[in-house]
């Protein structure tokens, strides 16, 4: 009696996840396609019209690509985490806190010369990502309380927050009494490479490149590699675990505040609690996808946004939300699925063995 | 003649690396609690765990009643009345005790008052003090090892296996234990009792077998015709190993030097109790001790990884009590822990990186580190020691133990220490690996090194060591000289409870 098992891979397959990801596609378009012809919709029309517009344009581009630049950032923050072992699910309050902390640098600098306020404005929203990550990172080293719970309920009261400003001290005069927040500065406009693309894509690709030669060559990067792969090891290598975790911790929120604060500059008016979209959550299942290396996440992110670019879309064909949402879950679950294949094999045991 | 509850015939179990049974064989006559005795790495939880089915022997035979048996599976083995209480419990701890005795073996209707009056009922009649419905957490040590030998006696076990079950028990607990045993084999049932603390098997065992290096060295001796001095003698045995080649040495002053240390592990329990001793250049000193009492506390002290309650260690007379890790690297202090993959080594990081883990700070140009560098020294650890590696960029995984020593040996004697701490140095290792790093140890020692050397083969401390201490509990018992001593004399000492 044969059943099939699943064992992990000594060494996950080289260039597997791509095809693992190509493979996972095609079933969800395929389940997909029943679900639409179940639904009643056009299943060719349908899946024409997504891809016209994630990848059909240079307009439809545009949407992808900035939709990538939160997502990819969101994910090289959780997979910056995971290096040492950390899980940081809050990259979406530090997101709302690097807006909040942007907007902030935007009302005092209001004035400025634009590039000036642009990059004072990115500065503090990596600084206040950072500053909402380093209270779990500090309780996680030094007393050991875990950052998944805490990283996750900061989430609400970053969002608590932008609430309390928009009814309250940054409450827009112009706004005719509907709570909502002055918008941004005229100068603080991210600058744009063609059609909406803005920069902001510029910036998540050299953060992620800096991120990978950080690690790969420098002392820090060194004794991070060894804290992760090895935490005893790194400590009798002499390396201090403790401000790993923090230095780590503190990274990860400053990349998601990063996010944030290109998201206000890139493509929204003002700060508002959807400005983080649920790009913080995404962010770990792309970190996921990528297998938790930086290198992989900008590719990961793009197809992601993609995937939620084109869904959106169909729905102006008269594809019902419900149906488009299916459809964009069906495909990340094939991915995601598929993935397995590439660090794990199927295996036919007899039923008796155990492992 | 009766027929045995098992017989173990021929038993060969190897590893990457290792053997761990080279033909051991067992007979276990039922109605009896047999010992199996042996040193640390002897085999004796590789042969129990071929016998309850979480290892398949490569070679040899299992019989259980006379009846030869294969089994894939520890479900297998208690089908066939084998159950095995390991040295990690296997319980879960928000569950009762009843919980935790039917589970996978409960009715599909469980009705749980019926059950706990059940398992009241079991426990009484092994003479065992449990309350069935408290959760396990709740529970001591001793406790939990009755919950866990009671769901071996509710699959209802004919043979019991308990993997070094004295190690978690305060002596009175072990008192009770031998009590519990008595009564289990008064039913005719068996009881395997792998154990390394020769007063308890004198005390409670009927027969005993002896392993080492993997082989029986005497079978089912009766515990009545020995003492513990001759059984510490079977355990230790002859010198297996031709010893290298030692001349007589010529130390010069104190290099380590440990005064009053104490230190405590991880649960606040006293670890090192008050010992003193020193290490002077051009000596090897060895630490002797049966595993468990204090010799890990007192390396990873000494090297800085555990902290130090009270005393002071010093190395080339700079007090490094409390300094870190690397202060004391540099201090002249080369350490070999006893967990060479895991603590000395990364597995997951290439050989390059888990060579340059001592010296990476010196590599470094401005913030960065010079790759260039780092394979250099790489590379000139690798042919010094001789180490055989495929590629140094490939992590070390793959590489045999032999290897992972002799890197990790290179990589803490390529510096040119004052002071080299190595902890079971030589373990698992085969017979050239070992020899290759005991030359390289007593080479140290002749360029004037101080070699402390902890191991639990009393072969290997005699042939290299000019002094050998022993630890019991945590203290230093006994000082000896190595070419003037006897592996007997140190055996008893290394069992100090029996004096």
């Amino acid at each position: 009696m044969k059943r099939a098992v699943l064992r992990r891979r000594e060494q996950p397959l080289r260039g597997g996840q791509p095809l693992a990801f190509v493979l996972g596609l095609l079933f969800a378009l395929l389940v997909g396609a029943v679900l639409l012809a179940v639904a009643g919709d056009p299943v060719l029309e349908t899946y024409t019209r997504m891809w016209d517009r994630s990848f059909g344009s240079a307009a439809s581009l545009s949407s992808t690509f900035n939709r990538a630049v939160p997502l990819a950032l969101a994910g090289l923050a959780v997979s910056i985490a995971a290096t040492m072992g950390l899980w940081n699910i809050g990259a979406e309050g530090q997101i709302l806190f690097g807006a909040t902390a942007a907007t902030l640098v935007g009302r005092i600098g209001a004035d400025w010369p634009s590039p000036v306020l642009i990059v004072a404005m990115l500065l503090g929203a990596a600084l206040g990502g950072a500053l909402w990550a380093l209270g779990p990172g500090l309780a996680r080293a030094e007393i050991g309380v875990s950052e998944i719970i805490t990283t996750l309920m900061l989430n609400e009261v970053a969002l608590r927050l932008i609430r309390y400003l928009e009814n309250g001290p940054w409450k827009d005069p112009d706004g005719f009494g509907f709570p909502q927040i002055t918008a941004k500065p005229d100068g603080a406009g991210l600058g744009v490479l063609w059609e909406r693309t803005h920069i902001g894509g510029l910036i998540a690709l050299a953060v992620i490149f800096g991120f990978a030669w950080l690690v790969n060559r420098s002392v820090w990067g060194y004794e991070l590699r060894l804290a992760g792969a090895s935490p005893k090891t790194a400590a009798y290598a002499g390396v201090s675990l403790r401000r790993k975790v923090l230095g780590v911790m503190v990274l990860s929120g400053a990349v998601a505040g990063l996010a944030g604060g290109i998201e206000l500059t890139g493509t929204a008016a003002r700060l508002n609690e959807s400005i983080s979209n649920g790009y913080g959550f995404a962010g770990i299942v792309v970190a996921a996808l990528a297998l938790m290396r930086p290198s992989g996440v900008a590719v990961v992110a793009v197809l992601f946004g993609a995937i939620q670019v084109g869904g959106f879309s169909i729905q102006s064909l008269g594809v019902s939300a419900a149906v488009s949402n299916i459809l964009q879950a069906l495909i990340l679950l094939g991915a995601i699925g598929a993935a397995v294949l590439s660090t794990h094999r199927v295996v036919l045991v007899d039923r008796k063995v155990v492992a | 003649m009766i027929q045995p509850a098992v017989e173990l015939d021929g038993i060969w179990k190897r590893f990457p690396g290792v053997i761990a049974n080279a033909g051991a064989n067992l007979t276990v006559r039922p109605g009896t609690v047999h010992a199996v005795l042996g040193e640390n790495g002897a085999g004796k939880t590789t042969l129990m765990n071929c016998l309850a089915g979480v290892y398949l022997p490569d070679e040899g035979q299992v019989r259980i009643d006379g009846v030869a048996q294969r089994f894939s599976s520890p479900a297998d083995a208690l089908a066939a009345g084998i159950g095995m209480v390991h040295q990690e419990f296997r319980l879960v701890p928000t569950f009762t005790v009843a919980e935790n005795i039917v589970l996978g073996h409960a009715p599909r209707i469980l009705d749980m008052a019926a059950t706990e009056a059940e398992v009241a009922n079991l426990a009484e009649r092994f003479g065992f003090d449990v309350e069935p419905d408290r959760p396990v957490w709740q529970l001591s040590m001793g406790e939990r090892q009755r919950v866990e030998i009671l769901k071996a006696l509710w699959r209802d076990a004919k043979v019991l296996v308990l993997d070094e079950p004295t190690a978690v028990l305060t002596p009175q607990e072990a008192v009770e234990l031998g009590e519990v045993l008595r009564r289990t084999v008064a039913e005719g049932r068996s009881v395997i009792f792998i154990s390394h603390k020769l007063d308890e098997v004198v005390s409670f065992c009927d027969e005993a077998t002896v392993l080492r290096g993997g082989k029986t060295v005497a079978s089912s001796i009766s515990v009545a015709d020995a003492n513990a001095s001759s059984l510490a003698e079977l355990m230790v045995g002859e010198a297996s190993i031709e010893p290298v080649s030692v001349s007589v040495s010529m130390p010069g002053d104190p290099a380590l030097v440990v005064k009053n240390l104490s230190v405590l592990d991880s649960r606040g329990l006293p670890a090192v109790q008050d010992v003193t001793f020193s290490v002077r250049s051009g000596e090897i000193v060895g630490i002797a001790g049966v595993a468990g009492n204090g010799q890990r506390s007192l390396t990873d002290a000494i090297a800085g990884l555990q902290p130090v309650k009270s005393g002071t260690i010093e190395v080339m007379q700079a007090d490094v009590t409390q300094a870190s890790p690397q202060r004391r690297f540099r201090a002249g202090l080369a350490y070999i822990p006893e967990d060479r993959v895991g603590v000395g080594l990364a597995p997951k990081l290439p050989a390059t990186e888990n060579a340059m883990m001592r010296e990476y700070r010196s590599l470094r140009r401005g913030p960065l580190l010079s790759w260039t560098r780092a394979r250099d020294l790489c590379d000139r650890i690798i042919n010094d020691f001789e180490v055989k590696i495929g590629r140094r960029d490939a992590p070390l995984a793959g590489l045999s133990g032999g290897n992972l020593q002799r890197l990790l040996l290179g990589r803490e004697l390529s510096s040119a220490p004052d002071v080299v701490v190595a902890s079971q140095p030589t373990r698992g290792l085969d017979v050239s690996g070992v020899r290759a790093i005991q030359r390289l140890l007593v080479q140290q020692r002749d360029e004037g090194t101080a070699v402390l050397v902890v191991s639990e083969d009393l072969d290997e401390l005699l042939a290299l060591a000019d002094r050998i201490l022993v630890m019991v509990e945590g203290r230093v018992v006994g000082a000896f000289d190595a070419r003037a001593t006897s592996r007997v004399e140190i055996g008893e000492a290394m069992m100090g409870a029996t004096a």
